[in-house]
């Protein structure tokens, strides 16, 4: 057994023995900084609030693979038909959230907490396609974004086909880093497909039609095309550092990241970010309640507090640079100027509801990836 | 008795090294009916098949150039003149062997890129003009980074050998008049040609199955194969076009394989 898995274990039978008070359990997929957020910020913030509670973080791994899991592990105890399960609140991705609405893993709460009327993102309801309405609330969003060096891109292209029209008069001036090297990459592909088959709103909704297929590929061969006249970087990272380094004037990133680096001194604090028209994808982290949480009174609570918009606003923007999960008409009364200034000066939250779209649905995604090997690298 | 002596090994290699194989021969092969199908091999050829020849020819050109650095670097620990300049090169050459290759990957990364260091070096001696700078992170820094990193191994081999040579015969080159690139060629390489290839065949193996440099340095199209298998089970769970690609790059390192059984038997034969 890993290390890694050993933990969550060894925690658990911990909290079993030496349970006098009450424990909550939280786990969640993605990066460390996940766990950190919770059993830093949150987690002190909800035992103050609730005496004799002690609240317990547990990471799964980055990206769906956590998520996944997660949902291993909720499914193996639906099966074996325990009446408590050890998970109170999870923090799951979309993928995963539309298997575990189907496969009644999860409880409907939404309309249990008041921030649940603070969410107004279509996110709430629909997860790549799926119906997760009431049994989800975002956690955060994040978003793709073209990051460019205004010394030298006085006014960055609007939309796609702007793009393609700049790198064409500066040739190898725009970097992304493939379908292989990371998120970023990934969804500027998805981004250009959706501009460019004229199928946005089929990809993003469904039905899955397999006859979508021709439109994809051709617009996947204007990506050939383009891609002639840009630089392939080395990861989501590898982009960040080739704009640093001036290598690159723009290229796909990701806002948290970007910012994150910016605040660390990584990256040129000159860059700026634009959202092109129709859009570029990003994607929620969802806070979900199994249906037979051992504690969901409890959860409940803490998913009241996460989503307060004090929390959203300190926590999520101030401290992880994410966007808020709920609405930001909600988050910016509670940040000071400078803090709401560093997330929205560059992208404002009506353009980040207009062209912040999701990843397309999993057939339509999984279509667009490989067709990026067959048609684009070969 | 005999017997009970290498069960232990048996096992450990039966059930790590032989069973996983076998599994994955037969992931590779099964169909979604169940049935024995090649299509994973056709996908694994239509989608990669420039990513197989790319993984060859870095390969095959890595390990070219490592066997004239080590040849290089050994034979001047070997007959090197200035026995300081012989001592600094003895105590330097043997870092990279310490420092893993994803280090090597991220190292080579800032190094070798456009506005990296190398160029910063060149520009400012006036080696190039600043417009002339390009950025090495394609194949050129996957073939650098292998190099950088497995020639010492080779080299550590290398002058291992030399080193246990008999002097008599280099000596007596000289004494003749041979000059020293001479008596490299002609008498002492000749005498360690068969470690010279072991530890050209090992890095050749070694270089097939590293992810962590191409993935840091060009994890775009071409890249190397391992990047691809990553890719399928990361991405899209496909664990036997993955497999398909694992078998196809077992196939390439059973070329490096064959050279060092052909050896080994050879080397044994003239031991008996």
């Amino acid at each position: 057994m890993k290390l890694r898995q050993f933990f969550p274990l060894a925690f658990f039978a911990f909290a079993g023995v030496v349970a006098a008070q009450t424990t909550l359990n939280v786990v969640t997929a993605g990066d460390q900084n996940m766990v950190d957020y919770v059993n830093n910020y949150l987690a002190p913030k909800f035992e103050a609030m609730n005496p004799g509670v002690k609240v317990r973080a547990v990471g799964t791994g980055p990206g769906d693979g956590g998520s996944q899991k997660i949902y291993e592990k909720l499914s193996a105890q639906q099966k074996a038909g325990s009446a408590e399960w050890d998970v109170d609140v999870a923090v799951i991705h979309q993928l995963a959230s539309a298997t575990m609405v189907n496969e009644k893993l999860l409880m409907p709460y939404r309309n249990d907490i008041s921030a649940g009327k603070l969410v107004s993102r279509d996110t709430a309801k629909n997860a790549l396609g799926a119906n997760v309405d009431g049994y989800v609330l975002p956690m955060f969003h994040s978003q793709i974004a073209f990051a460019y060096n205004p010394d030298l891109v006085k006014s960055p292209p609007k939309s796609f086909v702007e793009l393609n029209e700049w790198v064409k008069k500066n040739p190898k001036q725009f970097g992304y880093n493939g379908v292989k090297g990371g998120m970023s990459g990934v969804g500027f592909v998805t981004g250009w497909v959706s501009a460019y088959s004229g199928l946005s709103e089929k990809l993003e909704k469904g039905p899955y039609d397999a006859t979508s297929a021709a439109a994809i590929d051709r617009a996947l061969l204007g990506l050939k095309d383009f891609n002639q006249y840009v630089v392939m970087t080395p990861g989501n990272a590898g982009t960040l550092d080739m704009l640093n380094r001036g290598e690159i004037a723009m290229g796909p990133v990701w806002v948290d990241m970007f910012y994150t680096w910016q605040a660390d001194g990584r990256l040129n604090p000159k860059v700026k970010l634009s959202l092109p028209s129709p859009g570029l994808p990003g994607q929620p982290m969802y806070y979900v309640i199994p249906a037979k949480a051992a504690h969901a009174a409890l959860a409940k609570k803490f998913i009241e507090l996460a989503e307060s918009p004090d929390v959203q606003a300190d926590g999520i923007v101030k401290q992880f640079n994410w966007y808020p999960g709920i609405d930001p008409q909600f988050v910016q009364p509670k940040l000071d100027q400078a803090a709401w200034n560093k997330l929205f000066t560059d992208i404002s939250p009506a353009d980040l509801s207009k062209y912040g779209r999701p990843f397309p649905l999993s057939p339509y995604f999984k279509e667009i990836v490989e067709g990026y090997e067959r048609v684009v690298l070969k | 008795m005999a017997l009970a002596l290498i069960v232990p090994a048996l096992a450990v290699v039966t059930l790590f090294f032989v069973a996983p194989l076998a599994m994955s021969v037969v992931v590779a092969f099964r169909g979604k009916g169940g049935g024995i199908t090649l299509e994973h091999f056709a996908k694994a050829f239509d989608y990669y098949s420039t990513d197989l020849l790319f993984t060859l020819a870095i390969v095959v050109l890595s390990t070219l150039l490592i066997g004239g650095v080590a040849i290089a670097i050994a034979g001047y620990l070997t007959l090197g003149g200035n026995a300081r300049a012989v001592a600094i090169l003895r105590w330097l050459y043997r870092w990279p062997l310490f420092i893993p290759f994803v280090v090597a990957g991220q190292v080579m990364r800032t190094f070798l890129a456009k506005n990296g260091m190398l160029n910063h070096v060149l520009i400012g001696s006036g080696l190039i003009e600043p417009l002339s700078a390009q950025s090495l992170l394609d194949w050129r820094g996957i073939v650098i980074a292998f190099v950088w990193k497995q020639a010492p191994f080779v080299t550590l081999l290398l002058a291992g050998a030399m080193a246990s040579l008999e002097t008599q015969h280099i000596e007596a080159a000289r004494n003749l008049g041979a000059r020293r690139l001479r008596v490299l060629v002609d008498i002492v390489l000749p005498q360690v040609r068969g470690t010279l290839l072991v530890g050209l065949v090992l890095s050749f193996v070694t270089m097939l199955s590293v992810l962590s440099v191409p993935l840091m340095i060009n994890p775009n199209s071409p890249t190397m194969v391992t990047v691809d298998v990553a890719y399928r089970i990361n991405t899209h769970g496909d664990y036997p076009v993955a497999n398909a690609l694992c078998i196809l790059s077992l196939a390439l390192s059973a070329i490096g394989a064959a050279f060092y059984l052909r050896h080994a038997s050879r080397a044994s034969t003239a031991a008996t």
